[in-house]
């Protein structure tokens, strides 16, 4: 299990790409977090993570057509791979199971 | 959404960016980046996206982004490369000590003036800019014109201030100040507290004076209300807290209502205390909304914004004839000073505070460069020097492949590690002179008005790096450009031939070294002759003691004067408005001219008594002087000077009997001769004298001999006739002589700064003494063996440096001459330019070098030739 520990922001990331799927790029994720979890998300983070997760295996990626609003360069769109799917499944299990775990007197009366 | 051709992403970043980034994925974050730029930039400003767009960039600089490091396997190393530098450098500077000595001291000592001088301008340019609204704050001030003459004045009346708040829209508020002279009392605890200022309620709103106790608003409305300044209510209140007590000032007992923070000492005027205007205004309203001729105040006005300043002065014209009456005397201007400027005004007369001298700041920056610049130079002559001793390293580097630009880059590592270490040398000891120097500029010069460290830091680090590469350039491209060929076959013509150009900046020093000599010189020259001229009355002896008008002494003069006069050592007494030395009041006042009309001016007053003249020994010229037994000189007689008898086109004779309307309707009865009342920075200008019953000051002239127990014999009389005033004495020639205080601190700090651009000077030719030796130890031996004389080796060595002085003294003569002629034009009188001062320079310069040259070149005549003969 410990080989497939997950930064938080990776883990956000991770759950992005999926939803983006197929048309997750470094724009659309900033824009997808930025909306959803109204976040700041500095591209700097963003891209050293995004190929982190690539080296090990998370994500795969492959470049698109060039387009013209992009001053001509290229899309990379990342996609999770089998074992990113893995980890990230694991993860959420793991979450549940220790949420479940908690004694229901833990929580303060609302 | 395709991109305008003007909105494009800053090319600097993209290119910093394209260059750190990865290749592999340069790709499509330049994409992202490009794409999020377009978005912003039609969203936004164009600016703003751009200045996102490097942030980014910026951000994006972080491991995992920028590209690896090379692998390595490729020829370049360049780390153990430039260890190798450095620790050549370091050996290289420790195998000759000697001159690395010299080197480090001679630049040390150039760096340490510099920064101290440095500090000095910063301090006399930093004044009054550290108010929040230095730029918003300007005075008023006038230019008054009389019949007679045009006024440059810097005082104001009471009712400007409130007028120009009301007619002008860009005035936003106003504060007047008036200097008062006080006698403060608390608990028996008594001082003269000279600098007292009456100010509007206004004043913490428009300065930052920091108030640390008290309401900002309400602090100074009530009549008889005083803020203290934190040192002053140490000295009277010391441990209780004063505000809601009292303390007397003069007859008045005032409420203290606040305290504030010191007055920075970078403050055109200081003061120890804050008198609320309305102690003055609630008896003098009238005065306050029509006196526009009562000329006793400074006004200061908030503008509402930096720019409307010129808006403001536009108007002025219209605003002078809308509210004053076109008299005798009319306002030809008001012009408005800002705030930060006035401290390096012109003089205006009446002026509040002390003010720094534009000249001074300008002199002693140019000392500072020039002494640098003796320092730069001997590192650029001693690196040259000794470029023969680094032939063999050249020449093996540049056999084994080094590049001219990476040799370049050694030799200048070299002198930018020389300077860092005289540098650091340096700082301690200007830290070590710092307190001296704070006493010979007569100023606290407190590190609280130093910017930010950081900002320090980073100027002392470009300048370490400006004098590194400066003092390094020229020898890392002469060592650098020596052919390997040349090196190993030392044909020696073509190693050595920079002999010109060392002795160029040898000439140089020396003019420098003979300007700063024969400069300081003439300066004193300058000064003693001020300070030795006839003043046409006698200045020497002459005790001053104020009276602040105090009741027991006015109702008792006579018998006052008469009682210190009968002290031993006491020659004459005599009471008056003012002294020489300190400033004179000027009044409107209506003089018959030669066709009998009356014709109304602003002519100089003091009003003294009997024996002013007699004291003084100011002579008359035509006339009598004031007579006890004439009881209607009191409110008829006026005596007159001579500037003021020939600007009315008048002779002495003539003047008699002229009738004059000011207090009292009376005539001229006497003409004195021209005395210089106030520096000699001035010309002599009109004056009147008058009796007065109710002098400030009571001068007392002594014997010469045995001054100090005459002064212990007034004083005890003094304590005893009048114990509750202070005994505050001053003497009148150490008094008026404080008017050319910045010039004798010039000519101190530039005397000393001489000896110092000497002394580095004379390191460098120490160096370059010892070089010359050393080339030629053989040749010495042998003309030894020959059998030369002592003498004619040290002549013989000494002779290439010593014409260069001849030279140095033929170009820098006209120079000095030129700049302290300009210099001169601030007095009133001249020094003549002694030529004799310029030999005295250049001997002087002479002397030093040939000490410097013979020391060296005597060992090298009296060794033993064999000695020299056999190091091979």
């Amino acid at each position: 299990m410990n080989r497939h520990q997950l930064g938080e922001f990776e883990e956000i990331v991770l759950l992005t790409v999926g939803i983006l799927y197929k048309k997750a790029y470094g724009v659309a994720i900033i824009d997808e977090i930025e909306q959803r979890l109204s976040r700041k998300v500095s591209i700097g983070a963003l891209q050293t993570v995004l190929r982190r997760l690539e080296d090990k295996g998370y994500l795969s990626s492959e470049l698109g057509e060039a387009t013209s609003v992009r001053g001509g360069k290229r899309k990379r769109f990342f996609n999770l791979t089998t074992l990113g799917s893995r980890v990230l499944r694991e993860t959420q299990d793991q979450r549940v199971e220790l949420f479940k775990a908690i004694p229901r007197v833990a929580f303060p009366k609302q | 959404m395709t991109a305008p051709s003007g909105i494009k992403p800053p090319t600097i970043s993209l290119r910093f960016f394209r260059w750190f980034c990865d290749p592999t994925i340069a790709e499509d974050i330049e994409g992202d980046l490009t794409e999020m730029f377009l978005r912003e930039a039609h969203k936004d400003t164009l600016s703003h996206a751009r200045w996102r767009f490097t942030l980014n960039v910026l951000r994006l600089f972080r491991p995992g982004i920028i590209r690896k490091v090379k692998n390595p396997s490729s020829h370049f190393h360049p780390s153990p490369m430039f260890k190798n530098y450095f620790i050549t450098s370091v050996r290289s500077l420790a195998r000759s000590k000697g001159f690395s000595t010299i080197n480090i001291i001679g630049l040390a000592v150039g760096l340490a003036t510099f920064s101290l001088i440095s500090f000095y301008v910063y301090h006399e340019m930093s004044f009054d800019r550290y108010h929040k609204n230095a730029d918003r704050i300007v005075r008023v001030v006038e230019n008054l014109r009389t019949e007679n003459e045009l006024l440059f004045q810097s005082v104001s009346s009471p009712p400007m201030g409130p007028h120009l708040l009301n007619d002008f829209p860009e005035v936003e508020s106003y504060a007047r100040f008036q200097n008062w002279s006080l006698l403060a009392e608390r608990n028996g605890i008594s001082y003269y507290e000279p600098d007292s200022y009456l100010a509007d309620s206004t004043v913490f709103d428009i300065f930052s004076f920091n108030l640390l106790q008290g309401d900002k608003k309400s602090a100074l409305r009530e009549p008889f209300s005083i803020v203290l300044t934190e040192s002053m209510a140490k000295k009277y209140f010391d441990g209780e807290d004063p505000v809601g007590q009292t303390i007397k000032m003069d007859y008045d007992n005032y409420k203290v209502t606040g305290v504030m923070e010191d007055v920075p000492e970078n403050s055109h005027f200081r003061f120890s205390n804050l008198i609320s205007f309305s102690t003055w205004s609630r008896n003098n309203k009238q005065a306050e909304n029509g006196e526009w001729f009562w000329n006793g105040f400074h006004t200061y006005l908030l503008l509402r914004d930096a720019g409307s300043i010129d808006k403001v002065r536009a108007k002025m014209k219209a605003f002078i004839g809308r509210n004053m009456e076109k008299g005798g005397m009319y306002y030809e201007d008001l012009p408005l000073q800002p705030l930060a400027s006035i401290y390096m005004a012109p003089l205006r007369s009446w002026e509040n505070g002390t003010r720094g001298s534009l000249n001074n700041v300008y002199i002693l920056s140019i000392i500072a460069m020039f002494i640098l610049l003796i320092a730069c130079f001997n590192y650029v002559n001693l690196a040259t020097a000794r470029a023969s001793r680094r032939l063999k390293e050249v020449g093996l580097r540049k056999s084994l492949g080094a590049m001219r630009r990476m040799l370049v880059a050694q030799f200048l590592g070299e002198s930018i590690i020389v300077t860092l270490l005289a540098s650091l040398l340096g700082m301690l000891i200007a830290w070590l002179i710092l307190p001296s120097f704070r006493t010979i500029v007569e100023s606290r010069l407190s590190f609280s008005i130093l910017p930010d460290p950081w900002i320090i830091a980073g100027a002392g680090l470009g300048l370490i790096l400006f004098i590194g590469i400066l003092a390094g350039a020229y020898p890392a491209l002469i060592i650098s450009g020596f052919q390997p060929l040349q090196i190993f076959r030392p044909s020696v013509k073509g190693i050595y031939s920079h002999h010109n150009f060392r002795k160029v900046l040898v000439s140089v020093q020396f003019v420098i070294s003979i300007m700063l000599v024969a400069g300081t010189l003439l300066v004193q020259d300058q000064i003693e002759l001020v300070k030795n001229q006839d003043l046409g009355f006698n200045k020497n002896a002459t005790l001053v003691v104020p009276t602040n008008g105090d009741t027991v002494i006015m109702n008792h003069l006579d018998a006052v004067k008469n009682e210190l006069k009968a002290l031993k050592g006491v020659v004459a007494v005599t009471g008056s408005a003012s002294v020489p030395g300190r400033s004179t009041t000027n009044n409107y006042t209506q003089i018959e001219m030669t066709d009998g009309k009356m014709s109304p001016t602003n002519i100089n007053f003091n009003y003294v008594d009997h024996d002013f003249l007699t004291t003084y020994s100011i002579k008359l010229l035509a006339g009598r002087d004031f007579r006890r037994d004439v009881k209607a000189d009191d409110t008829t007689a006026f005596l007159i000077n001579e500037t003021a008898v020939k600007d009315f086109g008048w002779t002495p004779e003539q003047a008699l009997g002229k009738k004059i309307h000011h207090r009292y309707q009376g005539k001229i009865i006497g003409v004195i001769k021209d005395f210089n009342y106030m520096s000699l920075h001035n010309k002599v200008e009109p004056l009147m004298l008058s009796l007065s019953a109710w002098p400030n000051r009571i001068s007392i002239r002594l014997d010469e001999t045995d001054l100090t127990a005459s002064v212990d014999r007034v004083q005890r009389k003094w304590t005893e006739l009048a114990p509750n005033l202070p005994f505050d004495y001053t003497f009148l020639d150490v008094d008026f002589d404080r008017q050319y205080k910045a010039d004798q601190q010039l000519s101190k700090v530039a005397g000393i700064f001489t000896g110092l651009a000497i002394f580095i000077g004379c390191l460098g030719l120490l160096g370059l003494t010892s070089f010359a030796v050393e080339r030629r130890t053989k040749e010495i031996g042998i003309r030894k063996v020959l059998g030369a004389s002592v003498g004619s080796v040290v002549v013989l060595i000494a002779r290439e440096f010593l014409w260069l002085i001849v030279i140095a003294l033929l170009v820098s003569t006209p120079i000095t001459w030129y700049l302290i002629q300009r210099w001169e034009q601030n007095f009133t009188l001249q020094a003549v330019i002694n030529p004799l001062r310029f030999l005295v320079a250049g001997v002087c310069v002479f002397v030093f070098a040939w000490m410097t040259i013979s020391l060296l070149s005597f060992r090298a005549a009296t060794a033993n030739p064999t000695k020299a003969l056999r190091t091979e």
